[in-house]
């Protein structure tokens, strides 16, 4: 266990070593990030003067190994844009975006699970097949045009819900959370249902899908005639069963989201890292888009490792190695 | 007309203030901004949203009103004592948010700071300033220079004990002298400005404002039409038609300062034309200025919203030449533009490259593929060259010379025409600070002499009537054909009263609620 631990590790060192040199080199096609800060009819001397300031006088070459020491003494550079440490930039805003997938895979877990287990052991019923199509709606509606409707009909046409934002937060020492207001809830739950439903039709699918095939195992008919009630034949015995495939796609899920809400935090104005993600390519702020991506790997790479571990404690006879 | 105006918008305030000191009610407004600001460091960079926040925290010198009139801001006068020696006395008693006084130590301070940062080039007519004493400040430019309170207007004075403590925190501790102060910033989510009870012109009417970050347009409008927002910061054109229809709400909209151009490469040999260049002819230039209908543009592509530009800067600003219009000279006339053609001897035209953004200007792609395809009608072939905004400003830039068409905006804050055509219509090379932004290599000895006049006089009507006749060459020489002025369009509530300003600024302390 230790051994795959630190096997882990230098994989992960490796990993984002890679992604730092493939950013770096692709970050100098895209633009110089001098003219997204100084005005366009700066001079010569100015603008000289400007790339000094940044440190983009240097070779990219530079750059880089500037750029690698930094992170070796845990500084991972500064963004051009706003000036300040790039690190600092991502962590302010990664609770945001921790909250509303919280919330997300929470709601997708909550809802897809039963409802699976439901449609798995109960194929051919009309209502089995109603949560198929809706779950078919679910992965192929694009989540900005769901997004969209929501605050169209729940906050402009019916007023339920406002329309963005993030609402009342409460300050835990660095971390501050909108998950202890009420005005916080109120502002999550359109974002995080938007941001779910992929999510939440891909796990009911699988849940399905695990469930039919598991229904059919032998072990089931003999949980059955020893006389394990329906409901703890359903959850203890076939849903355990059938969670490995669930809990790799839960993992994988749990990283997409993280990544990815870019569009959803786009369309509810949520203060979460994709809009700076977005915001820092389109002003060519490279150490922010790199440390980004970096992070971002790290989140797979540990995602996965704790996927692995649920598979050993779901399943006692995988192992680690 | 407008002082009959004048009078009423001056009885509603005064309606306004007795009815404040009658009800003295706390009033607050909510105002959704494309993105949130960067910083709150005003010479950290350049970017609107930063901007609009700069100044309810700061006061420049010279003030500058919504329609670009100059006027008293901390420096309540000023005069020449010589032809490069300017003189400012600063109001007394001016107050920072931390209760200091202003002195002219910190407007030196804020200028040497100035120099050594990205903005440099706010300061770059400004030779030396030093304090005479407490409320007096010298400057001195290079040369006799009549649009140095323009320049100055830009540059906010910031507490030098402040910056001085605070060091690289004065990005999010801003302390200014301006009419509100800094309540809460949460980062992409809000900023939350206190009217500041010192302010030297009296208190904001507006107690607080919350600026709210929204980059997707419909949601903007989504959360105007929720009760969210009391303002709009451009309106996306499909929502006009939507909001206008919705009771309690109004579009407000104002030609903006910034002018879409298209620069034409003036040399014999320009990079993507194969042999002679035809754009030095100056009736080749003519002809594809006739060949563009800005009226089709506007209508076909702005869905009405955009102002055909008559000139290279507005109106309102030094060295507008009154009555002179690009579109009465040359009308659209395809027939003519032929003739023109063919008496140039390009009767079966030539192919050249566009290089425009894609991602900086409204409608910015559709425009440009829309002037290929009038240009075709002149046998003028125009191959696209889109990209990013990040990409094109260092592609487009002089030295580097990849273009020979290039489509871009500019806006003229100042209010001086000089600004704008000493960089980009002076000979290049040939003077340090001139023409470096001259993406045709326009070369003009007549310009450049007429310009060197304008910057050697400190006398405004004199700099105005030389730069007045350097526009009346350009519009003769056409080595950049002005295309429009977009609009600026906002969201109002009812109940707000709000005026657009020319430079784009959101100013609270112009703002009022009456419900």
């Amino acid at each position: 266990m230790l051994g795959y631990t630190i096997k882990r590790l230098l994989q992960m060192i490796f990993v984002l070593w890679i992604v730092s040199v493939i950013v770096f080199l692709m970050m100098s096609f895209t633009g110089d990030p001098v003219f997204m800060v100084i005005p366009i009819d700066s001079t010569e001397a100015e603008i000289a003067q400007a790339r000094e300031i940044l440190g983009l006088n240097r070779s990219l070459l530079e750059q880089y190994l500037i750029f690698l020491k930094g992170i070796l003494q845990g500084d991972f550079g500064r963004s051009y844009v706003y000036r300040q440490p790039a690190l600092d930039l991502i962590l302010e805003r990664l609770p945001a975006t921790f909250e509303i997938v919280l919330v997300a895979i929470v709601l997708a877990a909550v809802v897809a699970i039963p409802l699976g287990v439901y449609a798995g052991a109960n194929p051919n019923r009309a209502s089995s097949r109603a949560i198929m199509s809706a779950s078919l709606l679910g992965i192929s509606l694009p989540s900005f045009w769901v997004g969209m409707m929501l605050i169209f009909l729940l906050a402009v046409q019916w007023q339920m819900f406002p329309s963005s934002g993030r609402g009342d937060t409460v300050d835990l020492g660095w971390f501050r959370t909108s998950l202890l207001t009420g005005d916080g809830w109120h502002h999550i739950l359109l974002p995080a249902l938007t941001l779910s439903l992929g999510t939440m039709a891909i796990i009911l699918r699988m849940t399905r899908a695990g469930m039919m095939e598991v229904m059919r195992q032998d072990y089931i008919k003999f949980a059955r005639a020893k006389g394990v009630s329906r409901r703890g034949m359903l959850y203890g015995h076939g849903l355990r069963n059938a969670m490995i495939p669930v809990v790799t796609i839960f993992g994988l899920q749990l990283g997409d989201l993280i990544a990815f809400a870019t569009i959803t935090e786009t369309i509810f104005a949520w203060p979460g890292l994709g809009k700076l993600l977005i915001d820092s390519i389109y002003r060519a702020d490279r150490p922010v888009i790199v440390v980004y991506l970096m992070l971002v790997a790290v989140l797979f790479v540990v995602i996965n490792f704790l996927v692995d571990i649920i598979y050993t404690w779901i399943d006692p006879r995988i192992t680690v190695k | 007309m407008t002082i009959n105006a004048n009078i009423r918008r001056l009885l509603a305030s005064a309606a306004m203030i007795a009815l404040a000191s009658s009800g003295a009610l706390a009033k607050d407004i909510t105002i959704g901004l494309t993105s949130d600001a960067v910083h709150m460091d005003p010479q950290a960079g350049e970017e609107l949203s930063s901007n609009i926040m700069y100044y309810h925290l700061y006061d420049p010198l010279v003030r500058r009103s919504a329609d670009l009139e100059f006027g008293p801001g901390l420096a309540e006068s000023w005069k020449l004592a010589d032809d490069t020696t300017w003189v400012f006395t600063l109001r007394d008693g001016v107050k920072f948010h931390d209760g200091d006084t202003l002195k002219a130590s910190d407007v030196v301070f804020t200028l040497e700071r100035l120099k050594k940062s990205l903005m440099a080039n706010l300061a770059a007519n400004i030779e030396s300033f030093r304090a005479i004493d407490d409320r007096t400040v010298e400057i001195k430019t290079f040369r006799p220079y009549a649009a140095l309170p323009n320049d100055l207007a830009a540059i906010l004075i910031m507490s030098e004990d402040h910056v001085k403590k605070v060091g690289d925190a004065i990005d999010i501790q801003p302390v200014g002298t301006g009419p509100y102060k800094l309540g809460e910033w949460v980062k992409e989510d809000r900023i939350v400005l206190e009217a500041f009870d010192g302010y030297y012109m009296g208190e904001a009417k507006v107690d607080k404002v919350t600026f709210r970050p929204i980059t997707n347009p419909a949601t903007r409008t989504a959360a105007l039409l929720t009760g969210e927002l009391d303002i709009v910061q451009d309106l996306a054109v499909r929502d006009v038609a939507r909001v206008k229809e919705t009771e309690g709400f109004e579009v407000v909209t104002r030609p903006s300062l910034l002018n879409l151009v298209l620069a034409l490469d003036m040399r014999e040999k320009s990079p993507t034309i194969e042999g002679k260049n035809p754009m030095t002819d100056q009736r080749v230039r003519e002809a594809m200025a006739r060949a563009i209908d800005v009226t089709t543009l506007s209508r076909a592509i702005m869905n009405g919203l955009s102002t055909p530009s008559a000139q290279y800067v507005p109106a309102s600003h030094i060295g507008h030449l009154d009555g002179a219009d690009f579109r009465q000279m040359y009308p659209f006339d395809v027939e003519k533009a032929k003739a023109l053609m063919a008496e140039a001897g390009y009767p079966n035209g030539f192919t050249l490259t566009l290089d425009a953004t894609n991602n900086r200007y409204v409608n910015d792609a559709q425009i440009a593929q829309a002037l290929a395809s009038m240009l075709a009608k002149i046998n003028v072939t125009v191959k696209l060259n889109l990209m990013p905004k990040s990409n094109f400003f260092g592609y487009i830039r002089v030295p580097s010379d990849n273009s020979s068409f290039i489509m871009s905006g500019w806006d003229v804050p100042s209010g001086d025409a000089g600004s704008m055509y000493s960089v980009m219509f002076y000979s290049r090379g040939k003077k340090e600070g001139y023409g470096q932004v001259n993406r045709g290599s326009y070369s003009n000895p007549e310009v450049d002499a007429l310009i060197d006049k304008a910057d050697s006089t400190p006398r405004v009507e004199e700099r105005d009537a030389h730069l007045q006749k350097v526009t009346e060459l350009l519009l003769k020489d056409i080595p950049m054909i002005p295309v429009h002025y977009e609009q600026d369009i906002y969201a109002v509530r009812n109940g707000v009263d709000f005026k657009p300003r020319t430079d784009k600024f959101i100013w609270a302390y112009e703002l009022d609620v009456k419900d």
